[in-house]
């Protein structure tokens, strides 16, 4: 399944131009980091591709389904393919941990019994395995504000594990972090890409992570494309187009 | 200073003489139309409440904008503080004359109103001392055709107080003597003749030893036996509830109650409401926002209108009674509480949102998984402080007929009734204290 996005623009009704004539193919099984100032429009990016912000123009492709012209139903099945990580966790505060895990399953299960919180076994023991494989299965039944922001972003990671996605979309999920337990999630992404083979996208706002992690990075600047290449690529005159002249380079280990 | 070549002080002082018109010559839009219509209106008001004496200081007002109208022109602007504070001054001398403040001057009968409610609230009715009725019968004969020749002594268990009449025998007007013992000492005692009509023929008192006597004349002609009882009620030890603590107690518990059912119902409303009227919930389409608009202006309006408005209006539809009280506290309420639980739900964080619907869920998934998790201890908050508001209100609207606490309380105060009204206001205040407390303790929990 390739991830295809053609010309895709999106205009905010206050007429700012967040992301313009943007395309770009990326196939499966890329870990792909998205770099650029804040405000550069990778937000927009990202959430365009899962229609959390709906696109002005221009088309999303997952695999042979276009994901712009789906209708409301279909849209939710092939959002049960992309698995989606917040710089701000986005869990539910007061629920539990295991209720945010198994919420990732949402899109899965009829309503009805999902809104009695009623989950089937195998969902159970899923949450179970990915809280396990993110290390938390301790802390299942402690409510999610329990936790520490690197313990909070691996849940997010097991709730979007529960979707068995092919693509994840990472929106600067280790902004919040501090350089540590930044590479523990980022390692968990790594997996996730190497060992289960899903398509990464995944917002960064250090250049010295986009080496370390990724197969490819692209640029974006003002909402437009520019840079698509290696991290080895970007040398200093790439790195100002990227991030303007008076930028310098911080190296975070 | 752009303006000082622009506009000619003089002419904006003459222009100034219109209140305003200065100001709009400065291109002082605002200011302008604030002067062209408060002025004029100002003093119509204080001439509408016949305080012509208080126009000067609006006068001054007027002074002040032509000067303010030449400040402008000259590039400048002045401070309108000073003018608020004389406005402010000026008002609150109105307002002194209109509500007819001043220090009244009682009649003795007010004096004594107020005295008695200050007195009951310092000595509220609560309880009184247990009181014991003790009784003892004896009997004596009239004799004549029919009546027996001897009489059967009365039976009487181990310990109880005994009553002897003496002589046994009487025609109608004889003198009888009574005289008891084994009674609690030093007690009011009542002596009967018992009979069809109960006849009071004599009232005594039991001495230190618990012994009475007393003496009447026979009013009996007809031949017979007749019984005598004395009755004594004895203060004892312990102290029991007081007649207005039963009669108030279960109307309190019936203002409490119907504040809940009040309660309840409003929200069994207001809930569903809610969510159409949360703004970040209904901004999808032109459709939702128009629901949104229309439910928020229902819970305005039902908010907007007092709860005794409603509690008039539901004892002339339904009676006077907890019922019409129960109904005005559900329609104020679905407005009360309607906004605040839409609020609660706009100041949601919007990322489990997003990030539940970027699972695949549907929108009752989300408002289920996403909204209800993060509203509903705020929702616990508001309903227990609606509640709370209720109790309070429930007394009000008694006053008017809407039954509890206050329907018994307006009927004491109109039979002047004073010691047994402070009885129920002491009550009323017992419980919305506790309430008010226990509901801040737990809005505290679970916040």
């Amino acid at each position: 399944m390739t991830l295809r996005i053609e010309h895709l623009t999106k205009v905010y009704p206050d007429g700012t131009v967040a992301l313009a004539d943007v395309s770009l193919e990326v196939p499966k099984g890329q870990f792909v980091a998205v770099i650029g100032l804040s405000g550069a429009g990778k937000s927009t990016f990202l959430r365009c591709i899962n229609r959390l912000v709906e696109p002005t123009s221009g088309r999303v492709w997952l695999g042979d389904v276009e994901v712009t012209g789906a209708d409301p139903a279909q849209l939710r099945l092939i959002r049960r393919r992309i698995g989606m990580i917040f710089q701000q966790f986005n869990l539910v505060k007061r629920c539990s941990v295991m209720t945010n895990v198994l919420s990732g399953r949402l899109g899965y299960v009829p309503t009805l019994p999902s809104l009695l919180y009623r989950f089937r076994p195998e969902d159970l023991s899923d949450a179970r395995a990915n809280l396990e494989r993110v290390g938390l299965l301790e802390k299942a039944h402690q409510r999610a504000d329990t936790l520490s922001g690197g313990q909070q972003q691996r849940v997010g990671i097991a709730r979007a594990l529960m979707q068995k996605p092919e693509l994840i979309l990472a929106d600067e999920p280790v902004a919040s972090l501090d350089p540590a337990t930044a590479h523990v999630v980022l390692d968990e992404l790594e997996r996730m890409n190497k060992q289960d083979g899903m398509t990464i996208l995944c917002n960064l706002h250090f250049l010295s992570l986009a080496r370390r992690y990724a197969d490819r990075v692209i640029g974006l600047k003002a909402g437009r494309l520019v840079f698509d290449g290696t991290p080895d690529e970007i040398d200093d005159a790439r790195f100002k187009e990227i991030y303007g002249e008076e930028a310098i380079r911080v190296e975070v280990a | 200073m752009s303006r000082s070549g622009l506009h000619s002080a003089f002419i904006a002082g003459v222009l100034a003489i219109l209140p305003g018109f200065g100001h709009f010559y400065c291109r002082e839009w605002q200011r302008g139309l604030v002067l062209l219509l408060g002025v004029p209106a100002q003093a119509a008001i204080l001439y509408g409440v016949g305080l012509m004496w208080l126009v000067i200081p609006v006068g001054l007002v007027w002074v002040w904008s032509i000067w303010d109208a030449v400040c402008l022109a000259r590039g400048g602007k002045c401070s309108a503080v000073v003018v608020c504070l004389l406005l402010l001054g000026v008002n609150l001398a109105a307002a002194w004359q209109v509500t007819q403040v001043h220090v009244p001057k009682l009649e003795p009968e007010q004096r004594n109103v107020i005295r008695q409610i200050l007195l009951g609230l310092a000595k509220p009715d609560v309880a009184e001392r247990k009181t014991q009725e003790q009784t003892a019968v004896g009997k004596y004969l009239v004799p004549g055709v029919g009546a027996p020749s001897s009489l059967t002594p009365v039976k009487r268990a181990p310990g109880e107080p005994t009553l002897k009449v003496s002589p046994t025998r009487a025609r109608k007007g004889e003198r009888l003597t009574v005289v008891g013992s084994g009674f609690a000492p030093n007690a009011p005692a009542e002596i009967i003749l018992l009979g069809a009509d109960e006849v009071v023929v004599a009232e005594t008192k039991t001495d230190s030893r618990g012994r009475l006597s007393a003496s009447f004349a026979n009013p009996r002609y007809i031949p017979g036996v007749y019984y005598v009882q004395a009755r004594i009620s004895a203060t004892v030890r312990g102290w029991q509830l007081s007649d207005t603590l039963k009669d108030a107690a279960p109307r309190m518990i019936e203002t409490v109650y119907l504040a809940l059912i009040g309660t309840a119902l409003s929200v069994l409303v207001a809930l569903p409401m809610s969510f159409l009227g949360a703004r970040n919930l209904m901004s999808g389409t032109a459709v939702l926002r128009g629901v949104y608009i229309l439910v928020r202006t229902v819970f305005t309006i039902l908010r907007s209108v007092e709860v005794l408005i409603f509690a008039v209006i539901a004892v002339a539809a339904v009676g006077i009674g907890p019922f019409a009280g129960v109904l005005a506290l559900a329609i104020h309420g679905i407005g009360a509480v309607g906004k605040l639980y839409s609020e609660a739900i706009e100041s949601i964080e919007h990322g489990p949102i997003e990030a539940i619907r970027a699972t695949g869920a549907n929108d009752i998934q989300v408002v289920a998984y996403a909204v209800v998790p993060q509203v509903v201890p705020q929702f616990i908050a508001f309903t227990l402080y609606r509640w709370d508001i209720n109790v309070r209100m429930a007394t009000v609207i008694g006053l008017v007929g809407g039954g509890g606490i206050g329907y018994q309380l307006i009927q004491y105060m109109n039979l002047l009734q004073w010691r047994q009204a402070a009885t129920a206001i002491w009550l009323i205040a017992g419980v919305v204290m506790i309430m008010d407390y226990a509901s801040a303790v737990i809005r505290e929990r679970i916040g």
